[in-house]
């Protein structure tokens, strides 16, 4: 009992919901806030994708290293690692399952899919700092600037305006299936129906929200219209406009050469000390 | 001043039929606004209020297909020939659910959406230049959702008001916003109106606020223009006004209650205009404030002790949203809690109802510790209902809504149904969708389902927030009829006037503190409470204490305490 209040101290809708709130919306006193969200993009892809071309555990394990330190200086937020570090474990405990028993009781399976989940675990990892950094309207208007189409980067900017707002109504429709529900009687083994009720009320809390949504976008398509977004589509000169401020500066190309430095640097070290 | 006489928006014979709908909505419709004027729009629910407003800014027939006949002019343009694109720069609009407008994070952005989507290099001047001109440059940086509803509604206005638009449209303003922020947004409509000489359009219901701002009224119907006439004469056309729900200021109802014959130019409209008409007129002192104690003769029946509430802020900082001391509630108690938003009254009514627990403190409701106890099993000794009734409707009818709760539990209640059904006047609601139910449905249908849990106490947030006044009159004689079925009844609100027709006892909070706790009476007679905790009196209460008697709580009361009427005391 004790130890489940200490828990829902920590892990309650409240905190979650500032800490996704944080993740989401950017410190803009971060380093990587301050480069070209462009910039930022290519990088983040370069080190998604490369890991890809190798089976060098070495390289591996310290993109592993260089991405978390990244992760560290773009302070992401400690609900995110937790729950990123609950992911590996449960991967690792499931990798050594999988292998024992489709192994034929040897373990010679663990080291492929170990490398393997390196490289999911390095695109984690960047996507994290990267996306935690960026503020919605820089990587919106970055997407942009990029020739995605001008309804998918708003898109982008409007589901950040939105995601606290449905955090809460979701929590609201979460609780009226409470207030009306009840709870089994009868716990089960380790409780487990008290579980299934609670995922239960969990799944069927998002239909009531997407219906709400629904609704609510009828009157902001009609607003959008009234603002004149649709006119924005087809005028080069308000893109233009609104992209003005997007440049790529010095420090953008000191950091991208910096870090494809660091890589290039990591990539021989691997070649010449292969694991 | 700008002259009155020039037209800017010439509505002629407007026809106008939604795609799919069986029945036209306008049928013929024909209104000239001058420039300058402060027009309210009145009407019924359905009367085509909002769809008359929506040809001046082109959405009709430009974004709503549908059939259109009939021209409108604005600002000599015609907006059959217009794209939106272009209306946009000369008719600004803001919706009654307004927070559905605001598209972008910041402030900042968001009233500089429109300027940047045309593509003006100085859309952050424009943007800037709107939000000085409403006083709030100080929330530039603040994201949308950390603004009070209040703030949002200026966000939006000042979004319409970026791009200069000479007209400004503005659905139901008072529906969503507490009576202290409805008003600074009429105080800021009235100086655009004045000092830059917009034209402004209001939809409202609330007569008070016409009285007080607006220029001229136009009662809608069928979607025809009825009339269009100046306020003054606008509001004294009684019968046609009740017709449609619309109910006088209360000044202008006591005044007709106690002198018919008078003639119809001198009666007050406004508080002002009242304390000169009744001027010279005679009361008997007001009904002895004490009220039958309840706290002696019945059980207590929720009780809380030394709680305090705190949330995490953004910054990582804990607030205290909650401190209260003691609080007892009695059986056959209507408790009204009132204050500014953000004063900590949905805080309380979720701890009471077991959503949130405090960490500190103790609550006991219907002998029930409400800290140990699942909301699961709370729920049928104390039920909220919420503010915003769609956060309510979790099934696909409101039949498997309100019988929801019983039929999970396997009880046997068809008859409790039935009873619901009549006494609310829910019959036809059963079997529809709630989300698609109007406002005053839908607040009926969130009623029913907290009542088919068959709860002891009874928690309403703010039950009358966006009723236009037949609805709120409904739900006034709901709140009075389920005293059989609940035995303690809470609601939190903003509308004062249902503190003073219905309440027995009012806690005003203030920054999650319990300042006063009595008799809507005793209230309205400590000034400087009402005054602090930002309260807007009902007009009757409001002109009795500006005539300095004991502070009335009803029209029927006022004029009931008349002494002795003075046929010259008029305009005295």
């Amino acid at each position: 009992m004790e130890l489940t209040d200490k828990i829902k101290n920590v892990l309650n809708v409240q905190t979650i919901k500032l800490e996704l709130i944080k993740t989401a919306f950017g410190k803009p006193d971060v380093y990587l806030a301050n480069i070209d969200p462009r910039v930022l993009m290519f990088w983040y892809l370069t080190v998604s994708i490369l890991p890809w071309f190798t089976f060098n555990n070495t390289i591996l394990l310290f993109i592993i290293a260089y991405t978390a330190v990244l992760a560290v200086v773009s302070r992401v937020s400690p609900l995110i690692l937790t729950l990123l570090g609950i992911g590996i474990v449960t991967e690792l405990f499931t990798i050594v399952i999988v292998s024992l028993v489709f192994g034929g009781g040897t373990f010679e399976a663990i080291l492929p899919l170990l490398t393997f989940s390196m490289k999911l675990f390095i695109m984690s990892i960047a996507s994290v700092s990267v996306f935690a950094s960026m503020s919605p309207e820089r990587l919106s208007d970055g997407l942009l600037s990029l020739k995605v189409p001008a309804q998918f980067s708003f898109a982008v900017s409007y589901g950040y305006r939105m995601l606290p707002i449905l955090l809460d109504e979701y929590h609201q429709i979460f609780q009226s299936f409470r207030l009306r529900g009840k709870t089994p009687e009868n716990h089960g083994f380790l409780k487990w129906r008290i579980v299934y009720y609670y995922i239960l009320v969990v799944i069927k809390s998002f239909y009531p929200l997407m219906l709400n949504i629904a609704k609510r976008t009828r009157l902001t398509v009609e607003a959008l219209e009234v603002r004149g977004f649709s006119y924005s589509l087809h005028n080069p000169e308000a893109k233009r406009v609104k992209l003005s401020y997007l440049k790529v500066r010095t420090k953008d190309y000191l950091f991208i050469l910096t870090q494809l430095g660091i890589l290039l640097i990591i990539w021989w070290f691997g070649n010449t000390f292969p694991s | 001043m700008v002259s009155l006489n020039q037209s800017i928006i010439e509505i002629k014979d407007v026809h106008y039929q939604y795609p799919g709908a069986p029945d036209p909505v306008l049928n013929g419709a024909s209104l000239t606004i001058n420039k300058g004027d402060f027009l309210a729009i009145i009407g019924g629910n359905g009367s085509g209020k909002s769809t008359i407003c929506k040809t001046i800014n082109g959405l009709i027939p430009h974004y709503f297909s549908g059939d259109y006949e009939g021209e409108v002019i604005v600002n000599g343009l015609s907006v059959k020939e217009q794209p939106v694109s272009i209306l946009s720069h000369h008719v600004g609009y803001v919706y009654q659910d307004f927070q559905n407008q605001l598209m972008k994070l910041t402030v900042l952005e968001d009233v500089g959406f429109a300027p940047l989507n045309f593509g003006y290099p100085d859309y952050e001047d424009k943007a800037m230049w709107a939000l000085e001109l409403l006083g709030i440059e100080h929330l530039k940086d603040k994201t949308v959702w950390e603004l009070s509803g209040g703030q949002q509604h200026l966000t939006a206005l000042a979004g319409a008001l970026a791009l200069n638009p000479e007209v400004l449209i503005i659905d139901e303003p008072v529906a969503q916003l507490d009576p202290q922020h409805a008003t600074l947004i009429y105080d800021k409509l009235k100086y655009l109106n004045e000092e830059l000489g917009k034209t402004i359009i209001v939809i409202e219901h609330h007569t008070e606020f016409i009285a007080n701002y607006c220029k001229h009224v136009a009662l809608i119907e069928k979607g025809k223009v009825k009339w269009h006439t100046n306020v003054k004469q606008g509001l004294l056309n009684i019968t046609e006004l009740e017709e449609v729900h619309i109910y006088p200021p209360q000044v202008t109802q006591a005044a007709l209650q106690i002198a018919h014959f008078s003639d119809a130019d001198e009666l007050p409209i406004t508080v002002e205009e009242a304390k000169d008409y009744f001027n010279g007129y005679y009361f008997h002192p007001g009904t002895n404030s004490h009220q039958a104690n309840l706290h002696a003769s019945h059980s207590a029946i929720l009780s809380i002790k030394d709680v305090q509430y705190e949330v995490k802020t953004l910054q990582k900082e804990r607030r205290t949203v909650l401190d209260i001391d003691a609080l007892t509630f009695f059986e056959g108690e209507r408790v009204a809690i009132v204050g500014n938003n953000g004063a900590g009254k949905t805080t309380l009514m979720k701890s009471l109802a077991g959503i949130i627990k405090p960490r500190i403190g103790e609550i006991i409701v219907d002998n029930i510790d409400v800290k140990r106890a699942p909301v699961e099993k709370l729920s049928s000794h104390i039920s909220y209902i919420y503010q915003n009734p769609e956060e309510m409707f979790i099934q696909d009818t409101i039949y498997n809504d309100v019988t929801y709760f019983g039929s999970v539990r396997n009880l046997e209640q068809n008859e409790r149904y039935e009873q619901i059904a009549d006494q609310l006047d829910m019959r036809d609601l059963f079997p529809k969708d709630g989300r698609l139910l109007s406002g005053g449905q839908q607040r009926r249908s969130s009623v029913a389902i907290g009542l088919a849990m068959m709860p002891t106490v009874m928690m309403l947030d703010e039950p009358t927030a966006s009723l236009d006044v037949g609805n709120r009159k409904q739900l006034i004689r709901i709140l009075h009829s389920i005293r059989d079925r609940v035995k303690t009844v809470l609601i939190a609100t903003h509308d004062m006037q249902l503190v003073s027709e219905w309440a027995t006892r009012v806690i005003v909070m203030e920054h999650g503190i319990v300042v006063f706790d009595g008799t809507p009476r005793a209230l309205f007679e400590r000034v400087e409470i009402w005054k602090s905790a930002g309260l807007k009196l009902p007009q009757i209460t409001e002109l009795s204490l500006g005539l300095n008697i004991h502070p009335a709580l009803s029209v029927e009361e006022f004029v009931a305490r008349v002494k002795e009427v003075q046929l010259n005391g008029a305009n005295g």
